[in-house]
């Protein structure tokens, strides 16, 4: 009974997961290393899913996305197709709602490095791509996984925005946060339970992960 | 190789001075002292292209790294300098022979390995060579640090008061290994420090800085007598 908001919340935190990694690493970069106008912008924007209510956040989601929306109106109108009320829309949701976490660790993992290494690595003729993966990333390494980590927890709990672009249907969207509204408001006191436990025990272990990462065994 | 570079500092709260710096160095270990914040640490930044002066000229050899009036300013990477920093920067998350070998130029592993070898063997470091630099004494970590910078193939060798993280004990042996180091590639070394017992014991010359301008030139012998 808990087997298919469960399968559709692995899957859609997977697939969201799997985007946060390589988005919020690329965007904690540029962040971090970059200097351009309006780097400052760029960051509080990214950064604003994690402040805004979810279903501000939900409710902007629909404006972009929705059937009527400013991308999702011509999506319709050439494919047919509309994002909201999908497993996909549930990913997007989800996505945009946990980068911010991606993002400012990354940035700071990255930015924790001391410059000096990497200064070294180029009076060694080594250039700043190489140098970027041969030292950068290797000693933000810690700091990118516990981002990582993080960003699976708050997808993995995603509940106001994904009921604003993705609905509330059991089989097709409807995950784990979801399943348990829905068993505690029909008065399903045991699947609420089971369900709850499940997901705090995801999350337990999530944690547990991340604090191994980032306060393990200095050896590196 | 001549140095004739000026750089004003006034953003820098360390260095309330501009700097204004004109020396040449040849063959040997050429001393860059001074007290501290005289703007010998800038002066080494300068010539291997970390930062930029605002005028002048860095010539080794018949290589022009800068020349304000020229348009040159060569990258650190072009620069070819083996640079031995205060704190050795060596690498947290690499072994002593894959710091050492970071920026050799040897096309196989097989050169490699050999050349790391061989490169341990010489300053005498090969029972750290698969430790990483958190579990080697100030001394080792120094010796690899200057392994470093030598198998990089450097054109010259810049030294940022390598002893001054090193016990007392230790620093006798060191100087020697330097000294030797420098005797068998027979490239410039730059060596700055404070202390003039390393730098009489240690240069061929000295070359002596206050606020940013040279103070005096010549041999160690010399210049250190006439100043204590």
């Amino acid at each position: 009974m808990i087997w298919e908001p469960l399968k559709l919340s692995l899957l859609v935190v997977a697939m969201a997961t799997l985007i946060i990694a390589t988005v919020g690493l690329a965007l904690g970069v540029l962040l971090a290393k970059g200097r351009f106008r309006g780097q400052e912008v760029l960051a509080a924007f990214f950064t604003l899913p994690l402040v805004l209510p979810p279903t501000v956040t939900g409710y902007y989601l629909i404006v972009l996305l929705g059937r009527h929306g400013l991308l999702g109106e011509p999506i319709y109108n050439i494919t047919g197709w509309t994002i909201a009320f999908t497993w996909q829309a549930a990913v997007i949701a989800a996505t945009v709602l946990a980068l911010p976490l991606m993002v400012l660790s990354a940035r700071a993992a990255i930015e924790g490095v001391n410059p000096q290494y990497e200064i070294a690595s180029y009076t060694l003729g080594k250039r700043p791509l190489e140098t970027f993966f041969r030292i950068t990333l290797p000693l933000a390494r810690r700091g990118i996984l516990a981002g990582v980590v993080l960003s699976f927890t708050r997808a993995l709990g995603e509940f106001g925005a994904t009921f604003m672009l993705a609905g509330n249907i059991p089989g097709r969207t409807q995950t784990m946060p979801l399943a348990i509204y829905e068993a505690v408001i029909s008065g399903e006191d045991k699947r609420a339970q089971v369900l709850a436990l499940v997901l705090t025990g995801i999350s337990v272990a999530a944690v547990y992960l991340t604090s191994k990462l980032t306060k393990g065994a200095l050896r590196y | 190789m001549q140095v004739d570079i000026r750089k004003r500092l006034d953003s820098d709260k360390s260095l309330n001075f501009d700097l204004d710096v004109t020396f040449s160095a040849a063959a040997g270990i050429t001393i860059l002292f001074g007290p501290s914040g005289s703007g010998k640490t800038t002066t080494l930044r300068a010539i291997a292209g970390i930062i930029t002066p605002d005028e002048g000229r860095i010539r080794i050899g018949e290589q022009s790294y800068f020349d304000s009036a020229a348009g040159i300013d060569l990258s650190i990477q072009e620069r070819r300098v083996g640079y031995v920093f205060q704190d050795y920067a060596l690498f947290p998350h690499l072994t002593a022979e894959q710091n050492v070998m970071y920026g050799s130029k040897a096309r196989t592993d097989a050169l490699k390995g050999e050349e790391g070898r061989a490169m341990l063997a010489l300053f005498k470091i090969e029972h750290v060579r698969h430790r990483y630099p958190q579990n080697m004494s100030g001394g080792e970590q120094q010796r690899i640090a200057l392994a470093r910078a030598l198998a990089s193939d450097p054109a010259i060798v810049l030294l940022d008061e390598p002893l001054s993280a090193v016990d007392f004990e230790t620093r006798s042996g060191l100087l020697d290994e330097i000294a030797a180091a420098q005797g068998r590639v027979g490239i410039p070394f730059i060596y700055v420090t404070h202390n003039t017992a390393e730098a009489v014991r240690l240069g061929t010359q000295a070359v002596v800085l206050d606020r940013g301008k040279v103070r005096t030139t010549g041999p160690p012998s010399e210049v250190f007598v006439t100043n204590s």
